[in-house]
């Protein structure tokens, strides 16, 4: 990561960061205080999380007041592509079982390459033949069951 | 000469054909992982675990596959530095300095050939090294009881601040969330759920694999997405690597010298690959003072961090295997691999499997020579997968750490989970924060909380046995100074890139 590549009017970033963590650690001590300690334990389930939320919390309200450099952020087009297969992903894993993992895998691999920058008749024969060719790889090859299309299980 | 028996008995393991076979396979994948344009060692590695448990491979076998796709990664990433100034990973980027000017000036060739014969001398010093000085470390750390490997803990979270050559305080960062987020799930002690809410897919802890592969793999993918798409990368004749080969007995010294510093470096916890090839760069470019044409395409400038670079590979072996602790990113996921399996590296490891422990130092030799081999005729195939187009690369990839880790419990909450250690891994990297400390958190928080209380029941409930024996103490010493060490060195690089 070459020192250029950082942005130095970011501290923003570290700051909403900082108070994230600062939040989760004041969180992570509180919470610790509910975990029951048993007979005979002079270490409870408590101790460890709360001795790491200390560190974690003063560390994270120096990066409030100490904001260090952060890189830039992507702009709207390349956020909505990161949404784009984000949610893509998220579908294709939610529908994998139900449709089986040849449809799902078809659709996913064809709408992803179109969000990496295929065109159209680029990713309809190579997206088809990869989701293809990873089934016969990971079905056969490597002997990984994967979901089958409903009504077709063998 | 008792090494020399154990490693005879680590050489009739790996020359085993199925075991020959696999290294051969992990060198090929690793090198072209390694070769891909921003996938590291440490995408590459992490990417193949889940696969790896698929195959149902015995943890021998699992281990030696991995290790060579780690390896060969290794080997593979200077050729994207070399050949489309893109280092692979942060080790890498130093032989970009004189590796893309030799390529520009179509000596391309040369440079690969050279660092292959670089990698493999560093590599293969590393591994002796290893040979000889685990042993000696695993001898020490059999009287190790429960307060000294918390300090030994201490040490290895001390340092990580040079793992990663960021900001110490986002180090530190990194490692407290990895710790807490270690905590998730029912505590093994009290069998108490801890931060699960209710949650029972979390009851078993966050799973590993699932993270590093979220935090690695599918944020490089989210990273990758907005990049300025498709430049067309100009096709740089590559030229045969003989007369690099040829080129590197001039080096020899260079390459001596790269070998032992990278080793050094490699070795110390939290220093790594990164150190091993920037120290050993620069100290050989003062050894050549104006003599030198560094930085203009100096073979010398390719030869020393590769050397460098591969050492500290090995190098940092050596405490992930006899103690337990990782020194770099990637042997943080070798041990992800190795607890998974229900192996804990550490000197008990040595004792009782002896056969995995001097299989993989012999599994390692023959990968060496494996990639020296495979590089000088496939040179020019690994180059031009670097001219596949991303759009086609990065499908796969995304695909591959998908089925891998839904294939691990056959469950879709997996990969929810990884999605969103994806989404964590980018923001975190957004905002420098390293991500390595966080999967050392998650891997070694375990451990660590599980010898404290160990440590505290023996002495029931007080406190001064952490600092009570001249081990831990001097384990404590240890930290201090690395981290002074490592302080000092941030502010000499800091005044350096100013």
């Amino acid at each position: 990561m070459s020192a250029e590549a950082l942005s130095d009017h970011a501290a923003l970033g570290d700051r909403i960061a900082g108070a994230v963590l600062a939040a989760l650690a004041l969180g992570a001590w509180w919470h610790a205080g509910s975990f029951v300690t048993g007979f005979m334990q002079p270490v409870g389930p408590g101790v460890f999380p709360r001795l790491v939320s200390v560190p974690l919390g003063l560390l994270a309200l120096y990066l409030i007041v100490r904001p260090g450099l952060n890189h830039r952020w992507p702009g709207a087009a390349a956020l909505c592509r990161q949404l784009g297969v984000l949610l893509l992903l998220g579908a294709y894993a939610a529908f994998l079982e139900p449709w089986g993992f040849v449809p799902s895998t078809l659709v996913a691999t064809v709408v992803l390459m179109r969000l990496f920058g295929a065109r159209w008749r680029q990713a309809l024969p190579y997206g088809v033949l990869l989701g293809l060719s990873l089934y016969v790889l990971f079905e056969f090859a490597l002997g990984i069951p994967l979901p089958d299309m409903p009504g077709l299980s063998v | 000469m008792e090494i020399l028996d154990f490693l005879a008995h680590g050489f009739a393991v790996a020359l085993q054909p199925e075991h020959l076979l696999l290294a051969l396979i992990g060198c090929t994948i690793g090198t072209l992982i390694g070769a891909l344009p921003g996938l590291g060692p440490v995408n590459g590695v992490a990417l193949l675990i889940p696969l790896a448990f698929n195959f149902g491979l015995a943890p021998t076998a699992a281990l030696i596959l991995l290790v060579s796709v780690y390896y060969g990664c290794m080997y593979g990433g200077r050729i994207s530095s070399i050949v489309l100034n893109i280092p692979g990973d942060e080790p890498a980027m130093m032989t970009t300095l004189d590796g893309y000017p030799m390529a520009r000036a179509g000596r391309g060739g040369e440079a690969l050939g050279l660092s292959a014969v670089a990698s493999f001398v560093g590599a293969t010093v590393a591994t002796i090294g290893l040979t000889l000085f685990a042993p000696l470390l695993v001898q020490v750390a059999i009287r190790f009881g429960p307060a000294e490997y918390f300090a030994l803990f201490v040490l290895a979270f001390a340092t990580i601040g040079g793992v990663t050559s960021g900001s110490f305080t986002k180090s530190f960062i990194a490692a407290c969330l990895g710790l807490l987020l270690g905590t998730v799930g029912i505590d093994p002690v009290s069998s108490v759920a801890r931060y699960t809410f209710g949650w029972y897919e979390l009851y078993d802890g966050i799973d590993y694999i699932v993270a590093l592969v979220g935090l690695f793999a599918v944020s490089e993918c989210l990273l990758f997405l907005e990049r300025d798409r498709d430049k067309a990368t100009a096709s740089l004749r590559i030229g045969s690597a003989i007369p690099g080969m040829r080129r590197s007995l001039a080096c020899a010294s260079t390459i001596g010298r790269g070998s032992v510093i990278g080793f050094i470096s490699g070795v110390l916890p939290g220093a790594g690959a990164s150190l091993g090839s920037f120290l050993s760069y620069v100290l050989e470019k003062r050894w050549w003072g104006a003599k030198g044409k560094f930085g203009e395409g100096d073979p010398r400038g390719v030869a020393a961090p590769e050397a460098g670079n591969n050492a500290a590979a090995g190098g940092a072996l050596i405490p992930m295997l006899s103690l337990g602790i990782p020194g770099s990113g990637t042997t943080a996921i070798l041990l992800a691999l190795l607890l998974s399996m229900n192996i804990t590296p550490g000197p008990l490891l040595f004792e009782q499997q002896p056969d995995m422990v001097w299989g993989l130092v012999a599994a390692l030799f023959i990968g060496n020579v494996m990639l020296l081999v495979l590089n000088i005729p496939l040179v020019g195939l690994f180059a031009k997968v670097l001219q596949a187009p991303s759009w086609f690369l990065m499908p796969v990839v995304t695909l591959v750490a998908f089925v891998g880790i839904y294939s691990l419990n056959n469950s879709p909450f997996d990969l929810y989970m990884m999605l969103a250690f994806g989404v964590l891994g980018y923001v975190l990297r957004k905002l420098d924060i390293p991500t390595v400390p966080v999967v050392l958190g998650l891997l070694l928080g375990g451990q660590m909380e599980f010898n404290l209380r160990r440590a505290m029941s023996i002495s029931s409930g007080d406190w001064s046995i952490l600092w009570s024996s001249g081990i831990s103490i001097g384990i404590y010493l240890f930290a201090v100074t690395l981290l002074i060490a490592g302080l000092v060195y941030a502010l000499l690089i800091s005044k350096r890139l100013k």
